[in-house]
């Protein structure tokens, strides 16, 4: 039922989906399409999901995707947490030359992936 | 191996496995446990087994054969993926009312064009659209394929026997979030005045992922059988 602690998040999501059910929770978003950003190089414990690959490298923001709790706090129980404000996620765009100084492929070639706010900073 | 009408020969009738695994001992306890404490139902276990057995890549093969006929619903299916999966019999708020839980409701489509051609990977685990494109492979999943396709793009879709042209960008989308991803092929040259079952036919797995072009007369992703067969000329 309604009353039992772990269906928290299906009662609360039901009939909306995640992420849409944290849409408009998170504070205003920080950038926007086109942003350079460089990802931030500092040290998660324990668990995190910004690849060490991309740490330090500067990448733009392809799309502004929808807001949601960082990863970093879902993991471990978010309402036991005191529920952490969401936050706006990222797919930033990165040259593969950027990520990979011995890049064998083409200049040109893309690699994209996605981040909560917290993880990225303007260049 | 069958044993059944043999029983006058009074063989004993063939287990049903030679061995038990820890990983089934496990299963069953695991599973058990939960039952017992109210955890989740059968009803429920079974519910998610045949959510399991039942998604596939053809509702994702048909929605890219519909966007290949219909230019306006295409520009609709990149700009709401997941209301266009609906027309391919795909609800992303199922089973649960609220999507799988390790699937999320947010799909991207990505669009091939002349000049950029996308791949998708999960580096973290093996995230996948299953809703859409049902369970992923399981190359997808390996380290080998995570930890490479990132890094040496063009060497692993040589190894899959896809080669583009330098002046095609490939760009890599690493789904290490809650957003999940399916490539939207070009058509290729050869279909003109196809239907959308025949084109729906040649929009395989691989080409979703991206590690594949469809191509006229391919309808099956490459195994091996595959290739021994092109190779002895059908033999």
């Amino acid at each position: 039922g309604a009353d039992v602690p772990r269906n928290e998040h299906h009662v609360h999501a039901v009939g909306k989906g995640d992420p849409q059910v944290y849409a408009g929770q998170a504070p205003p978003a920080e950038f926007a399409v086109g942003d350079a950003v460089r990802v931030r190089d500092v040290q998660a414990l324990f668990y995190t999901r910004t690849q060490e690959f991309v740490r330090g490298a500067v990448g733009e923001i392809a799309t502004v995707a929808y807001e949601a709790p960082a990863a970093e706090d879902e993991a471990f129980d978010y309402e036991a947490l005191g529920s952490p404000r969401p936050e706006w996620f990222y797919i930033v765009r990165f040259k593969m030359t950027e990520l990979w100084p011995d890049y064998t492929g083409e200049a040109t070639d893309t690699l994209q992936t996605e981040f909560p706010e917290r993880w990225i900073q303007a260049v | 191996m069958s044993t059944t009408g043999h029983q006058h020969e009074h063989r004993p009738p063939a287990p049903m496995v030679e061995e038990v695994s820890d990983f089934e001992v496990l299963e069953v306890a695991v599973r058990e446990l939960c039952l017992e404490k109210g955890i989740f139902t059968a009803q429920d276990h079974r519910a998610f087994t045949e959510f399991a057995e039942r998604i596939g890549p053809l509702p994702a093969a048909r929605l890219v054969a519909k966007c290949w006929l219909d230019e306006e619903f295409k520009r609709t299916a990149l700009a709401e993926p997941i209301e266009a999966c609906k027309t391919v019999g795909v609800d992303w708020l199922e089973p649960t009312g609220f999507g799988t839980p390790s699937d999320f409701t947010a799909l991207h489509i990505l669009e091939d064009t002349p000049t950029l051609h996308h791949v998708i990977v999960c580096t973290l685990c093996s995230c996948y659209p299953r809703p859409l494109l049902g369970n992923s492979p399981e190359w997808y999943r390996t380290p080998n394929y995570r930890r490479r396709v990132v890094r040496y793009p063009r060497d692993v879709l040589a190894e899959f026997g896809t080669y583009l042209p330098a002046d095609v960008e490939i760009r890599i989308e690493d789904s290490n979030q809650k957003h999940r991803f399916m490539v939207l092929p070009m058509r290729p040259d050869g279909t003109e005045n196809w239907s959308e079952d025949e084109l729906t036919h040649i929009v395989t797995r691989d080409c979703l992922i991206g590690v594949a072009l469809p191509k006229p007369g391919v309808s099956a992703d490459v195994t091996a059988n595959r290739i021994r067969e092109a190779q002895r000329g059908g033999q």
